[in-house]
């Protein structure tokens, strides 16, 4: 497998097939941040494209491939913004935010893969997952962005700061702040080491 | 551990993203901090629990690659467009000179910009030789000197005369002082001196009367002492003298006794002999 940096310097000298490359490292991540930040396929799926055409159009601009991968989270972090203020704006629901329904038919169904899996499994771990994601939708857009960025994509402090074009210290009180309001969701809705136990 | 680590500390703890020290200072303020160690822990079990959030499953699409590739252009490209910058300005640079007639020149060690004609400045004087500042130097010394040596006399005569006048009438005043101050002294030595006199002959008088009264209470003292201790000696020989008496006569009657005895034992013995031979 070729080299990370050297599919970046590939790419910023225009060969294809180092961009087709660099699009399937890094398509998962990106489309996993934006699902987390949005809880919605499609939005995330949105970002997702839009982040890869312009890291295609720009990447011939980054002057240090060391920092690929916080400029690549700029690019989606700008376009979940983006996202998000259109969001906002628009007052129309979503047909899969209608919830309870028919879950087969909805893009969750298709999302989840491991279908040679124990049913009942697969089925409280997509519950699980739920609850989780619904806890992190109730923390501020700002404090999502971190922990996000901080848990599930493991960016250090620098890389988070320098994608947010924050301070690293900045990042770190988010960091706190959505901790602590995590651990008091999670209180709330009763989601202990235990319970989670009890359901796997 | 007074030094409470802050809210970021606290949470590059969390993840591992201290150096050694800070880490180290941490883990000690935790060690002495149970509840905020409990904090930690909890934070900790957050993390724990949102790690069952699990990734969603997608398929990244094929990129074609051909027709659609993105080439930067030629203008576009760093290096292209830092050039294209430099020859910019440097027109600019040149068309401005152009219009504002800029001149510069390099002469005799000078280099000049102006804009217009540069106007010849006048010729300089000139240049002074080194034999000729030496000149200048001795000569403004020898004045110099000269000035000095004139005022430093006149200073010194005007100093000398004012001493010489200070003097003269100093020493007739010192002169009036001393006559009467000895005029003054003979007279109080002649007081001083007889009034001293007659003190010791006073003094010498009170001596001796004291010192005659002391001599006689001190003989009739010792007389007394003496005719006292003659008395109390002569006590103590009597004393003795009856004591050798009477012990003279204590003795004289045991030989009185014992001559008896033995001279009554005699006549007994020849008493009881002249029996047996009888």
């Amino acid at each position: 497998m070729m080299q990370s940096d050297v599919l970046i310097s590939r790419a910023r000298e225009g060969d294809p097939h180092a961009h087709g490359k660099l699009v399937q490292q890094w398509y998962k991540r990106i489309y996993n941040f934006g699902y987390k930040f949005f809880y919605d396929h499609d939005l995330a799926m949105e970002v997702t494209q839009k982040t890869f055409i312009s890291m295609h159009r720009n990447i011939a601009y980054l002057q240090d491939a060391t920092r690929f991968r916080s400029w690549l989270y700029t690019i989606a972090v700008n376009y979940c913004r983006e996202e998000f203020r259109k969001k906002k704006g628009d007052r129309s629901v979503s047909l899969n935010d209608l919830r309870p329904g028919e879950r087969e038919e909805s893009y969750l169904w298709e999302a989840s893969g491991a279908r040679d899996e124990n049913p009942e499994k697969v089925f409280r771990q997509s519950e699980l997952s739920d609850l989780l994601q619904d806890c992190l939708m109730q923390l501020s857009e700002e404090q999502r962005e971190v922990v996000i960025m901080k848990e599930y994509e493991g960016l250090k402090f620098r890389e988070i700061a320098e994608s947010l074009n924050i301070s690293e210290n900045t990042v770190k009180s988010r960091m706190y702040y959505g901790l602590e309001s995590l651990k008091r969701i999670l209180e709330r809705r009763k989601i202990t080491r235990e319970t989670i136990g009890y359901e796997q | 551990m007074n030094n409470k680590p802050d809210e970021a500390t606290l949470v590059s703890y969390l993840y591992g993203e201290l150096d050694s020290v800070e880490q180290l200072k941490v883990h000690e303020y935790l060690r002495n901090n149970p509840e905020e160690k409990k904090r930690l822990e909890e934070w900790s079990s957050t993390r724990s629990m949102l790690h069952h959030l699990q990734d969603k499953e997608v398929i990244a699409p094929p990129v074609i690659a051909g027709a659609d590739t993105v080439e930067v252009p030629l203008w576009k490209q760093r290096y292209i467009r830092m050039s294209l910058g430099i020859a910019a300005s440097m027109l600019f640079f040149l068309v401005a000179a152009r219009l504002l007639d800029l001149s510069a020149s390099y002469a005799q060690g000078e280099f000049k910009i102006g804009f217009g004609t540069i106007k010849k400045t006048e010729q300089a004087a000139p240049v002074i030789t080194e034999q000729r500042v030496n000149d200048m130097i001795h000569s403004s010394v020898a004045r110099n000197n000269e000035v000095l040596q004139a005022s430093w006399s006149d200073e010194r005569k005007s100093l000398d005369q004012s001493i010489q006048k200070n003097l003269n009438s100093n020493s007739v005043k010192i002169d009036r002082l001393l006559q009467a101050a000895s005029a003054a002294n003979q007279e109080q030595v002649r007081k001083f001196v007889g009034q001293l006199q007659n003190d010791n002959l006073k003094l010498m008088k009170d001596y001796m009367q004291l010192s005659a009264e002391g001599q006689k209470q001190y003989v009739e003292t010792l007389l007394v002492d003496f005719s006292k201790y003659l008395q109390g000696q002569r006590n103590n020989d009597l004393q003795l003298f009856q004591t050798r008496i009477s012990s003279i006569e204590t003795n004289t009657d045991l030989f009185k006794q014992e001559t008896e005895q033995i001279l009554t034992s005699l006549i007994t013995n020849s008493g009881t002999t002249n029996q047996r031979r009888n």
